[in-house]
C-alpha cells in the first residue's frame, strides 16, 4: 500500500487515487518520492508548484523551495494573487527558500532565506542539503520543490547538473522529503532528459491543455484536462 | 539446461513454452540485460527476481545503484516484499554504491556494505566480498545490478564497460545467474550495442511488452502490466 | 631510501623506495589497491616527510574517513600543513572542492599535479585512481602525462605512488604505463571460484633484484596492510599417505596432539610444519580424514588458500570419503588437488580412471605420485600454485 499526500491542485487528488480509495480521495503524490512536471513553456509548471508547497504549509509540513527564474517576491505575489498567502508561513518559519536568481538581491539573507546562484551548483547543493538536515530534525516530512531544472541545466555542463540533481534528490528523501522538479521539454539534450527521467520516481506532462500522468508509483497511465483560473490549476473531470 | 524462476508470474511459462527448459525460467549460470526507457518496471523485475530467489532460499547478491538502501527496502515494501528476513538468515548481501552521496559516512555490517558511485575499484572489491559471502550460502545465487544508469551518469562509458566485464565474469565463474538493468539512451548507441553484446541474453521492457531474446537467439515477447504484484505477463508468444 | 612500513615489501626492494622514485601498484580488479599508497604515505607522514594525495574517486573527506577506520590521523596532518589534496572529485559531483588544489576540468590536470609535487620536495604523492584518469584523457595522453609527472618527481625527490586496477585496457598500454615506472608492484586475487585472498609480489625495481616472493596479506581495519602466513591443509582417507606427503613437502614436519574444541573435544593428531616452494611461503597442516575434518577445517579455513586430498590409487573403496572431504573444501571455496598417491603398486588407477570412478569436475587437478619413488611432488605443488596464480 502506497501512501499519498494531498498535492494541493484541485482534481488532482481524485485523478491519482485508486478506484478502492475514490470514495475516501486518498489520492495525490507518492509520499517520500521524487516527481518531474515537464511540458513546454507557461502551461502552469510553477503554478503547479506553488499549489503543492502551499497544500504542505496547511498540513504542518515545511517546504524547502529552490527557485531559479523568479525572485522570493515574485513567487510571494504570485502566490497571492491566486489566494495564496504566505506571510504566517514565512513568520512560522515554515518556508525555506533557496533563491538562485541572481537579480533578487533586496531580501536579507536568514535561516529561511539564502541566497545562491544557477551558475554554482555546487553552492545551491551546499546550501540545499544544510536546509533540508535542520528541517528533519524538527519535522519527520517536508515538500521539496525545484523551479525549474532547465535554467540550471542551460546554465553548466548538462551531465555534472545530472548527478547534483541525483545527490539532490537522495538528500531530500533521506530527509523524509517528497520532492517536485519541473523541466522544459527539449531544452536539455535526449541523454540528460532520459536520465532525469529515470532518476524521478512518477512523471508527469503538463501540454498546456492535458495533464498526463505518465509514471506514478501504484498506477497506471492516466490523463484528464486541465485549466488555469485565478485559483490555480484546475483538474476538470468530464473528459475520464 | 537448468534454469531459475525468473517469479514474474508469465515470464516462466513464456520460456518454457518457448525454449522446452524443463522449469521455465531463466537459463541458469547466464547474464541478462533487462533494458527499456524510463519507468517501464526495469527496478521492480529486478525486486521480484531478487524476492522471488530469497522466497525459495536461493541466496542473492543485490547492487543497488539508483536508490539507497533505505529507499531500496521501502519500494519493495510496497509491493509487500520484505527483506529483513533474508538478511537475517544471511541470504542476501546489498552493496549501496549510492547512499555514499548523502554525505554522511554509512557502517557496514554483515549483510550490507556502501560503496561510491565514482569509484568502480571499490565497487570491484566489495563485489568480491559480497559473491563470496553469498556463494558460501549456496553456489546456485542470483545475483542484481540495478541499474548501470547511475554508472553511466558519474563515470565514462568506457569505464562502465570495463566494470561490467569484469563483474559479469567474476560473477559467472562463481555459478550466479545474473541480472543487470539498464535504462535505454543513457549512454551513446556504440556503447548500448556493446552493453546488449556482453550479456548472455536481453530483455526489453518497453511499457506495453517484454521481449525476450535469449543467447541462443529464441525469442519470446508478451503483454505486460505493473500491478501491486508487480509485473504481470499476459499471454506471450513465440517469435 | 624510504621505507613503505609495508610488512616484507621494503626486504623485497632491498631497504625501501630511493627518493625520486615512482611506484605502480597494479591490481588485479576486486583487490584492495589503495591501502598500500595510504599506508606508505602515513609512514611517511610518520617519519617527518611531507606528501599529497590526488584523488579521482572520492572527496577527502571520506579519505580522512577511511586513514581513520586504519587508525591514523590524517585530519591532524593536513591541519599542521604536512599533507594536502589535489581533489579532482568533488567538483565532478557538484560537492564543494576541499583541497589545496581542485580540478575543475581534466585539462588542469597535468600542471595542478606538478605543482603539487613541486609542493612536497623530498615527499611523497599518492595518485588515486590512475585508472580512472584515462578514459577521461586518452591513452597517448596519460602516457604523456606520466611520464611528464615522473620527471619532474625525480628531480625534485619526490616519490610517486600510483594506484592502477587493471581493468581491460589495451596491453600496449598497460606496457607503456608500466616501462614509465621505477618500480612495479603486482596485486593479485586468489581465485577459487571466488575470490578467497590477495597477494603482493615486486615484479620490477630500477636499483636491485626484487626478491620473487609472493606473499599473501589482509587489509586490516584499523591496521592497513597485514601479510599473512596462508595455510595449507593435506588430508585423505585412511593410509593414503598424508603424514609422508606432509614430510615431503614440508621437510622439518613433526606431529602434534591438538585439541579440539567442538561440542565433544576431541584429540587430532596432526602433523605440521613450513613449506617454501617457488617463492610461495605456507603453514601446512596434515589432518587425519576422519569425521574429525571437519571440525578442522572449521578452526583453519580462515586462512587455508588451499588443499591437497591425498588419496590411495588402489583403494577405489575409499575415494567416497575424499569426495566427502572435497564437497566441504568446496562450500569453503578452497583450491584443491588431489594427490593419486602409489601410482608405483601395480593395481593403481590412473588419474584419469579416478577423475571417472570420484565423478571429478576437470578443473580439479588429479597429480599421480610416488611418495614412495619421491616422484611427483613437485608435480602436485606446481598444480596448487598455478591455481592460486592464475
Amino acid at each position: 500500500m502506497i501512501v499519498r499526500i494531498a498535492s494541493g491542485i484541485s482534481g488532482f487528488d481524485e485523478l491519482t487515487s485508486s478506484e478502492d480509495n475514490l470514495a475516501l480521495k486518498l489520492g495525490g503524490f507518492p509520499e517520500n518520492s521524487a516527481t518531474l512536471i515537464y511540458g513546454p513553456p507557461e502551461v502552469g509548471k510553477s503554478t503547479f508548484c506553488y499549489q503543492f508547497t502551499y497544500q504542505g504549509l496547511t498540513q504542518d509540513e515545511p517546504c524547502l523551495y529552490l527557485t531559479t527564474d523568479h525572485g522570493i517576491q515574485d513567487i510571494y505575489d504570485t502566490m497571492k494573487g491566486i489566494g495564496l498567502n504566505l506571510d504566517d508561513y514565512l513568520e512560522n518559519e515554515m518556508l525555506y527558500v533557496v533563491d538562485a536568481v541572481s537579480s533578487d538581491m533586496e531580501v536579507e539573507e536568514s535561516d529561511i532565506y539564502q541566497r545562491s546562484s544557477v551558475h554554482n551548483p555546487t553552492d545551491m547543493l551546499v546550501k540545499v542539503s544544510r536546509v533540508a538536515r535542520s528541517i528533519s530534525q524538527k519535522s519527520p516530512r517536508l515538500r521539496g520543490v525545484v523551479d525549474s531544472v532547465t535554467t540550471i541545466l542551460e546554465s553548466n555542463n548538462e551531465m555534472l547538473i545530472v548527478r547534483v540533481l541525483k545527490t539532490y534528490i537522495l538528500r531530500i528523501k533521506e530527509a523524509g522529503g517528497t520532492v517536485i522538479i519541473t523541466y522544459i521539454e527539449g531544452s536539455a539534450d535526449s541523454r540528460t532528459e532520459t536520465l532525469i527521467k529515470s532518476m524521478v520516481d512518477n512523471i508527469i506532462k503538463l501540454d498546456g491543455e492535458k495533464i498526463i500522468i505518465e509514471a506514478m508509483k501504484g498506477m497506471g497511465r492516466k490523463e484528464d484536462a486541465y485549466r488555469t483560473t485565478d485559483e490555480g490549476i484546475v483538474i476538470l473531470h468530464d473528459e475520464q | 539446461m537448468s534454469t531459475v524462476e525468473s517469479g514474474i508470474p508469465g515470464l516462466d511459462e513464456l520460456l518454457q513454452s518457448e525454449a522446452g527448459y524443463d522449469l521455465g525460467g531463466i537459463p541458469q549460470n547466464t547474464s541478462t540485460l533487462v533494458y527499456g526507457p524510463p519507468k517501464v518496471g526495469k527496478s521492480i523485475f529486478s525486486y521480484q527476481f531478487a524476492n522471488h530467489g530469497l522466497n525459495l532460499e536461493e541466496p542473492c547478491l543485490y547492487i543497488t545503484a539508483d536508490e539507497g538502501m533505505k529507499q531500496l527496502q521501502q519500494n519493495m515494501i510496497d509491493f509487500g516484499w520484505y527483506l529483513q528476513n533474508a538478511m537475517e538468515k544471511e541470504l542476501l548481501y546489498v552493496i549501496d554504491s549510492i547512499s555514499s552521496l548523502s554525505g554522511a559516512p554509512i557502517e557496514t555490517t554483515n549483510t550490507y556494505t556502501p560503496s561510491k558511485i565514482n569509484d568502480p575499484t571499490d565497487l570491484m572489491v566489495k563485489v568480491g566480498i559480497g559473491t563470496r559471502f553469498v556463494f558460501k550460502k549456496s553456489n546456485e545465487f542470483r545475483s542484481v545490478f540495478d541499474s548501470l544508469t547511475t554508472p553511466f551518469a558519474f563515470n565514462p562509458e568506457p569505464m562502465v564497460i570495463r566494470f561490467l566485464k569484469t563483474y559479469i565474469r567474476r560473477l559467472q565463474e562463481a555459478g550466479s545467474t545474473l541480472v543487470i538493468t539498464y535504462t535505454e539512451g543513457v549512454a551513446d548507441e556504440n556503447t548500448e550495442k556493446i552493453l546488449k553484446s556482453v550479456v548472455d541474453n536481453v530483455i526489453m521492457l518497453d511499457g506495453s511488452y517484454l521481449t525476450f531474446r535469449s543467447s541462443e537467439g529464441l525469442m519470446g515477447t508478451a503483454e505486460y502490466q505493473i500491478t501491486n504484484q508487480g509485473l504481470v505477463l499476459g499471454e506471450g508468444e513465440i517469435l | 631510501m624510504k621505507k613503505t612500513h609495508i610488512p616484507k615489501l621494503d626486504d623485497f626492494l632491498g631497504g625501501g623506495i630511493p627518493e625520486g622514485s615512482s611506484v605502480l601498484f597494479y591490481a588485479d580488479p576486486g583487490v584492495e589497491c589503495e591501502a598500500f599508497g595510504y599506508q606508505t604515505l602515513q609512514s611517511r607522514l610518520e617519519e617527518g616527510d611531507s606528501g599529497f594525495i590526488f584523488t579521482n574517486v572520492t572527496e577527502p573527506s571520506s579519505i580522512i574517513y577511511e586513514f581513520e577506520k586504519f587508525g591514523w590521523d590524517l585530519e591532524k596532518k593536513v591541519d599542521d600543513k604536512r599533507v594536502f589534496f589535489v581533489d579532482g572529485s568533488s567538483y565532478f559531483i557538484g560537492a564543494p572542492v576541499t583541497g589545496k588544489y581542485g580540478i575543475e576540468d581534466y585539462s588542469q590536470i597535468e600542471d595542478v599535479v606538478i605543482k603539487a609535487i613541486n609542493d612536497v620536495p623530498d615527499g611523497l604523492g599518492v595518485i588515486n585512481n590512475l585508472s580512472t584518469l584515462i578514459d577521461y584523457l586518452d591513452d597517448g595522453e596519460t602516457v604523456r602525462i606520466i611520464n611528464k609527472w615522473n620527471q619532474v618527481a625525480n628531480d625534485n625527490k619526490t616519490i610517486l605512488i600510483y594506484i592502477f586496477t587493471e581493468w581491460d585496457y589495451e596491453n600496449a598500454l598497460i606496457e607503456q604505463i608500466k616501462d614509465s615506472m621505477d618500480c612495479l608492484v603486482n596485486l593479485s586475487t586468489i581465485e577459487e571460484r571466488v575470490i578467497i585472498g590477495q597477494g603482493f609480489m615486486v615484479t620490477g625495481a630500477s636499483w636491485t633484484t626484487p626478491s620473487s616472493n609472493r606473499v599473501l596479506f589482509n587489509i586490516m581495519r584499523p591496521g592497513g596492510v597485514k601479510i599473512f602466513i596462508p595455510k595449507i591443509l593435506v588430508t585423505g582417507p585412511f593410509n593414503a599417505g598424508k603424514s609422508s606427503f606432509v614430510k615431503k613437502i614440508a621437510k622439518n614436519s613433526v606431529s602434534v596432539d591438538r585439541m579440539a574444541l567442538g561440542q565433544v573435544p576431541t584429540t587430532i593428531a596432526m602433523d605440521i610444519g613450513h613449506m617454501e616452494y617457488k617463492g610461495f611461503n605456507a603453514d601446512v597442516f596434515g589432518t587425519p580424514g576422519q569425521e574429525r575434518f571437519d571440525l578442522i577445517l572449521d578452526i583453519l579455513s580462515k586462512e587455508a588458500v588451499g588443499a591437497f586430498i591425498v588419496v590411495d590409487s588402489t583403494a577405489p573403496e575409499t575415494f567416497a570419503r575424499a569426495k566427502e572431504m572435497m564437497k566441504r573444501c568446496k562450500a569453503e571455496a578452497i583450491p584443491k588437488v588431489i594427490v593419486a598417491n602409489k601410482q608405483d603398486l601395480p593395481d593403481s588407477l590412473s588419474p584419469e580412471k579416478i577423475r571417472k570412478v570420484m565423478n571429478i569436475d576437470q578443473s580439479i587437478p588429479i597429480v599421480p605420485t610416488s611418495l614412495h619413488l619421491n616422484e611427483g611432488i613437485e608435480d602436485a605443488m606446481d598444480a596448487l600454485l598455478e591455481i592460486l596464480y592464475r
